[in-house]
């Protein structure tokens, strides 16, 4: 008799037919979490190889990456020129698990600071699956993973608002993450 | 607003929060030697001062705490029922 593999959890079966809204997906919460968690270890298993094959290209790669999906999103959503509805576009962009809101010290007036013909955005990154993605695999935050959060956001905010823009990261924590944004204007 | 309590009794002076902290939330008590709040309004809750302190000696109330998606239920749970 051919030897079988034994497993714990049930087999599903059924029919199946290709159809364009499956009424049953198949598999409950713990599947969805044990399948985030095999894709966390593996992203963060091939962000650090490409460290380790790549050196520090490894982040313009990853920037790369990032930008490209940032631009893509951005065509969702309309094209403005006002900062604080591009804030408002790109939380919708970046969605519930790259939760930001605009940081500024106590003292300062306003979010935005104006330096001759750039315009400077502290953004508080609060919930990040990058940072979950490097806490599950144990790596070290600042690397090149975190520069696909980076490359997202430029690439979401130079699409909604047709200008160049770059992103230094100032701190990592471990229930948040504080951003630069400045927007080059001349850069239209 | 963010609270920020330091277990004084807890607190071993080391000074790592006051190095870490980006936004100089805190200050060393010299008299005491014990970490004291100075800055809480410009607190961002990144929880780095958690991460350092070898003994756990501040609490953060009100607050945004980030989703913890790394952590594994199952092991959780299994933890829960050993503590």
């Amino acid at each position: 008799m051919a030897y079988e593999i034994k497993r714990e959890g049930k087999e599903i079966f059924g029919d199946f037919k290709p159809e364009l809204i499956p009424d049953e997906c198949g598999g409950n919460i713990d599947d969805y979490e044990e399948s985030l968690h095999v894709l966390m270890k593996f992203v963060g298993s091939m962000s650090s190889a490409l460290e380790q094959v790549s050196g520090r290209g490894a982040n313009a790669i990853v920037y790369q990456a990032g930008k490209r999906m940032g631009h893509e999103a951005g065509k969702m959503v309309e094209k403005t020129d006002d900062l604080e509805k591009a804030m408002q576009e790109l939380s919708e962009i970046l969605g519930a698990e790259f939760y930001f809101d605009m940081w500024k010290p106590a003292g300062q007036d306003g979010y935005t600071v104006e330096k001759g013909d750039e315009t400077v955005v502290k953004l508080i990154f609060r919930d990040c699956v990058v940072r979950q993605t490097l806490r599950r695999t144990g790596l070290p935050q600042k690397g090149p993973l975190c520069y696909l959060l980076y490359g997202y956001t430029v690439g979401a905010v130079e699409e909604v608002m047709d200008i160049r823009g770059k992103l230094d990261i100032d701190h990592v924590g471990p229930n948040a993450c504080l951003k630069t944004l400045t927007i080059k204007w001349s850069g239209k | 607003m963010v609270e920020i309590e330091i277990d004084e009794n807890a607190c071993v002076g080391c000074g790592s929060c006051v190095d870490d902290c980006p936004n100089d939330v805190y200050e060393m008590d010299e008299a005491k030697n014990k970490t004291k709040v100075v800055n809480a309004d410009d607190c961002m809750a990144c929880l780095s001062c958690h991460e350092i302190c070898p003994a756990e000696a501040m609490e953060h109330k009100n607050i945004h705490v980030a989703k913890r998606l790394y952590i594994d239920r199952k092991v959780n749970d299994i933890i829960k029922k050993i503590i």
